[in-house]
């Protein structure tokens, strides 16, 4: 008989935060040798995906993996504020990188609210596990901040409220991870092609089916971390469909909750941990003292921010507008750490090959991205204009 | 506090608040019509529910109060009463504002009006490394006072050198919470007068026409103005944070964020206002200038800023102060 681990022992409905994360903290320590990555940073893509599906196998095993997720599709259920808890852990020691690992809050909330039950109940524990990889084909060439004018189209074999199979054409772009992925959250354009929000439905694909190549994109750092997608006659069965038909405006408004609470919450453990790489070799001088202050000080209030919204989505409201405050302070302070690391450690970013240099440079090219991805920040303003300020309509 | 009675206590609070600022030009009425609905017993029972609503209400009405004294009289152990004002740390520091030296005392703080009219001065002292209490006559709270850009305001710098009366031992720890306690004061009412700030910009951009439209239709003014509001909120839960995990560090990072987000609420929201903004006849100029004295009071953003990076760079350590 086996020893049950820790995890084993919390009872997920029962336990406060500060329990479970104790007892995972102290689970980490002693896992840690297993937990460390492989490589020597900053490590291929391909070394990171290995090394975050092998950490969440072993979550997964271990139990944690399971806790602030519903039962009917392998969790322990508890609140999801524990699930929250964990990605951040593993994002504070550096075990897999959240941009990554946050896929998983983006995705899963999807298939558990809008998939039919039996699928969810299936490809669930295999996401969580690592078995799988997902991805999301939102973005498409013309559709960047203005998601709403998608176009990659999916027609019905046959009537729409009857067919058994819908045929998928079209491109999608940016899509994270795409060439490791097993299957994709698609939106595509099933009303006529002006029907804005009220004609996109959702779709869960297999990545393996005839017609879908994947073109990775090179980004700024070197990384190939996104790609292009494209679908030729595509044929997906009609149970894939997410939601329902038109209803896939639902389905996406749906992650934003997920996605600026819990990965904003696992992403400020990341930046917490970035601030701590550089405090460790700065240089002990007064310019320092000041450019490391305010960094913490920005950081502070971020996550002060966020951990409201955390608790604001566990007490059962429902996140809108308000999080694009969320957003904007999460890229200036993602954004703000590495412009100190590059006035505090001057050359090493610019031109050091080593593991430092190559590391910094790598993640301070990529942190800029963070005033666009999720929203461009301006996005973000005009949506705090409109929705919070209720300034009107703009000129 | 229940949200609802919470919600009461706010209304009763800015209600005596605007009565009291409207009928008279005296400067204890607001202390006195707070005192009236229950400060000094709310301070004992709910301290953070009282500092949280009445603070708030001060910075959103711009009116003048010295309950500040009474906050750092309770958390030095002394039993706040109208007559007692408290001596604060010099402009932008955190420091005891008194020095011991034989049996003299070297005063240099912050007092509010209150030491005007008040039978007694408290002054924590430094007495080489430890700290003491020593009650003073207020009479040289008025020696050599300068009142800088907000005389409204009640805050005046006070230097001066009396003799010591009986000192009493004070903890460290004692000394740092009550700033803490101070610090998340002030920090709320700079919270409550960044947002009156932004309402107006708000009200002004709405009501204001050019070429032919509001200039809240326009995308710079709308970016302004989304900035401010970000930067309010994100010190609205640092306030918060700083209750909810009380600590001296969690304070002086409010305190810290009240002061860069005034420097971005004031910035944005003057350029918003424009001309009228930039007179007398509009109310922007007296938030403007009591911000820029609180500001100074418990630690400037900068200072508490190059002091927590000195501290975690000394320590090679980044603290998430606040958990889930």
């Amino acid at each position: 008989m086996t020893t049950p681990s820790p995890a084993a022992l919390l009872d997920a409905d029962r336990v406060t935060i500060a329990e479970y994360r104790a007892a995972l903290q102290a689970w980490l320590d002693e896992h840690h040798a297993e937990l460390a990555p492989r490589y020597s940073p900053p490590g291929t893509l391909d070394e990171h995906v290995a090394q975050m599906q092998r950490v969440k196998s072993l979550l997964f095993d271990a139990g944690w993996m399971r806790y602030g997720w519903p039962e009917r599709v392998g969790g322990l259920g508890g609140s999801p504020m524990l699930r929250t808890e964990l990605g951040a852990s593993i994002a504070a020691r550096d075990l897999t990188d959240p941009g990554l690992y946050s896929l998983i809050e983006v995705l899963a909330p999807t298939l558990i609210e809008f998939s039919p039950p039996a699928l969810a109940a299936k490809v669930v524990p295999r996401l969580l596990s690592g078995a799988e990889m997902w991805c999301q084909g939102f973005s498409e060439p013309g559709t960047g901040s203005d998601l709403s004018s998608l176009a990659c189209q999916a027609r019905p074999d046959g009537d729409a409220a009857t067919a058994s199979a819908w045929i998928i054409n079209g491109q999608k772009v940016w899509t994270s991870l795409a060439q490791y992925a097993d299957r994709c959250v698609l939106l595509t354009r099933t009303g006529p092609p002006d029907s804005r929000h009220r004609g996109i439905t959702a779709f869960f694909v297999d990545m393996d089916s005839p017609g879908i190549s994947v073109a990775p994109l090179e980004m700024i750092n070197g990384m190939r971390e996104f790609a292009e997608v494209f679908f030729d006659e595509v044929v997906v069965p009609a149970d894939r469909m997410l939601g329902e038909l038109h209803g896939g405006w639902a389905v996406a408004m749906s992650i934003l909750p997920y996605e600026r609470s819990s990965c904003f919450w696992q992403r400020i453990a990341y930046l917490y941990r970035r601030l701590q790489l550089l405090v460790d070799i700065a240089p002990d001088d007064d310019r320092t003292a000041e450019v490391v202050g305010d960094a913490f000080v920005q950081l502070h209030a971020l996550r002060a921010r966020s951990r409201a919204t955390q608790h604001r989505l566990a007490d059962g409201a429902t996140l809108g507008a308000e999080t694009s405050i969320d957003k904007l302070l999460v890229a200036t302070a993602e954004q703000s750490i590495y412009d100190a690391a590059r006035r505090l450690l001057p050359g090493v970013v610019e031109m050091d090959d080593g593991v430092i240099g190559a590391t910094w440079r790598s993640e301070y090219l990529y942190s800029r991205a963070a005033t666009i991805y999720g929203g461009t920040a301006e996005v973000q303003r005009n949506i705090i204009a409109r929705r919070l300020l209720d300034l009107g309509d703009d000129g | 506090m229940e949200d609802a009675e919470r919600a009461l206590l706010r209304s009763t609070v800015e209600d005596a608040i605007a009565d009291a600022s409207a009928s008279t030009d005296d400067r204890a009425a607001v202390d006195e019509a707070l005192v009236r609905i229950g400060w000094r017993e709310m301070l004992c029972a709910e301290p953070r529910d009282a500092i949280e609503i009445v603070f708030g209400a001060l910075g959103r009405t711009n009116a003048t109060a010295t309950v500040l004294d009474d906050v750092l009289a309770a958390g030095l152990g002394a039993q706040p009463r109208p007559d007692l004002a408290v001596l604060l740390p010099w402009f932008a520091g955190w420091g005891p504002p008194g020095s011991l030296d034989g049996d003299r005392v070297h005063l240099r703080g912050i007092a509010s009006v209150r030491a005007a009219t008040a039978a007694e001065l408290l002054v924590v002292c430094a007495a080489g490394v430890e700290l003491r209490t020593v009650t003073v006559p207020r009479t040289v709270a008025d020696v050599g006072a300068v009142y800088g850009v907000d005389p409204d305001g009640g805050l005046r710098l006070v230097r001066g050198e009396v003799p010591a009366a009986d000192a009493v031992p004070l903890a460290t720890a004692t000394w740092d919470a009550a700033v803490a306690c101070g610090r998340r004061a002030v920090a709320r009412q700079i919270a409550g007068a960044d947002r009156a700030m932004l309402d107006l910009a708000r009200a002004h951009a709405l009501d204001r026409v050019q070429f032919g439209r509001p200039v809240a239709g326009f995308q710079a003014v709308r970016h302004r103005l989304a900035d401010s509001l970000v930067a309010v909120e994100a010190l609205e839960a640092s306030v918060c944070a700083a209750w909810d995990e009380s600590s001296p560090d969690t304070a002086a990072v409010a305190k810290a964020i009240a002061g860069r987000t005034n420097r971005t609420v004031t910035a944005h929201c003057q350029q918003v206002l424009a001309g009228i903004g930039f007179t007398t006849d509009h109310p922007f100029h007296r938030y403007l200038k009591r911000t820029m004295a609180l500001e100074g009071v418990f630690g400037s953003a900068d200072e508490i800023v190059v002091d927590v990076g000195r501290r975690l760079v000394a320590a090679r350590s980044v603290p998430t102060l606040i958990e889930l």
